[in-house]
């Protein structure tokens, strides 16, 4: 792990898990529970998700996000030769339709957005339900967030192998 | 059209709204536990405070004002009202490195949230450190987690250009007191 900005919380369940968000365990709770929504409570599927969560973890460079997969995701036929393909070139890659479409709405998350065009806003509309795209437009601001959270503070490994963890679920 | 019906059609370029007091909420609504989630977070912020909520409502705006969302610009918070903050401060935030209004907390605070937005890579451990010692390390936590909550959902009224209303919002970012 590099070397954070924040001391250490103190000691916990929520410490060893989640570094200095434990510092805030109200905030870190909720948090936690709208996070748990997304993924385990939405109505847009977890691969659609993983791949704009993974543009945009590859774009804010966030070592932690880059690394991390998500079990759902995995399970629902995201593998790492398809997540590999969320890089340059996707344009052209053998990635479905909707996941292209997720990119091009994540860089125009990061890049423009105010440059949704109509024409793009149809195309959306076309493969996602007005509920998918209000959830991936909400899990992109999320995203986009938390990776920023980790570069700021510090929490970011060097380097860390691809792992998969359990899907993100509200706490008990 | 009733003013129900119309309340509903109004509230972005999405074919769809779920009701709700701000066209915000007739968007984030299509999703209502992540709608509820989000309320419940965001209201911690101002509930809790560990960050000023005068420092919070000028971070809030200054990420609005360098990611451009005009909606954003519009609300104001009315726990940052209460504590004082007027708009002939926020007239000047632009400002905030030579106008004398501003604090030092509020400076160092700005300068934090301005580097968040424009390049997060680029926040040093000195800047880090001087946030530090006007909020706690545990404020500094508290604020870095709110940047993100402001900047990632300015960036979602955005892309889905959500209506802009001049509203004074609560707490939990549902309207509050005129």
């Amino acid at each position: 792990m590099s070397r954070g900005r924040v001391p250490p919380p103190p000691d916990g369940p929520d410490a060893a898990t989640y570094g200095v968000l434990a510092h805030q365990p109200e905030m870190l709770r909720a948090f936690r529970r709208l996070y748990g929504t997304l993924w385990s409570h939405g109505v847009l599927d977890p691969p659609t998700k993983e791949v704009a969560r993974i543009r945009n973890a590859r774009t804010i460079d966030c070592c932690y996000c880059r690394n991390v997969r998500f079990a759902a995701a995995r399970q629902q036929g995201l593998e790492e030769e398809l997540v590999d393909l969320v890089n340059e070139g996707w344009e052209d890659s053998a990635l479905r339709e909707r996941h292209k479409l997720a990119i091009r709405w994540t860089d125009a998350f990061l890049g423009d957005p105010h440059g949704v065009d109509a024409g793009f806003r149809a195309r959306m509309l076309g493969e996602f339900t007005p509920a998918e795209l209000v959830e991936l437009t909400a899990g992109l601001a999320l995203f986009h967030g938390f990776a920023k959270i980790a570069v700021a503070l510090g929490q970011q490994p060097e380097a860390m192998p691809v792992t998969v963890l359990a899907t993100p679920d509200r706490p008990a | 059209m009733s003013g129900a019906s119309a309340q509903r059609t109004v509230a972005s370029w999405l074919p769809a709204a779920a009701p709700g007091p701000t066209a915000f909420d007739r968007v984030l609504g299509l999703c209502p536990d992540l709608c509820a989630d989000y309320h419940a977070f965001l209201a911690l912020f101002w509930t809790r405070r560990s960050v000023d909520a005068v420092v919070l409502e000028l971070c809030r705006l200054r990420v609005a004002q360098l990611v451009g969302c005009e909606a954003e610009l519009r609300l104001r918070y009315e726990p940052a009202r209460a504590a004082g903050l007027d708009e002939a401060k926020i007239a000047l935030l632009d400002r905030w490195p030579t106008a004398a209004t501003f604090t030092d907390a509020e400076r160092s605070c700005l300068a934090y949230a301005e580097q968040f937005v424009l390049d997060v890579h680029g926040i040093t451990d000195a800047q880090a450190t001087e946030v530090t010692a006007h909020l706690t390390p545990a404020g500094l936590v508290a604020l870095t987690e709110a940047l993100a909550l402001f900047e990632g959902f300015a960036r979602f009224r955005m892309m889905l250009d959500i209506v802009p209303e001049a509203l004074v919002l609560a707490a939990d970012g549902r309207p509050g007191a005129r």
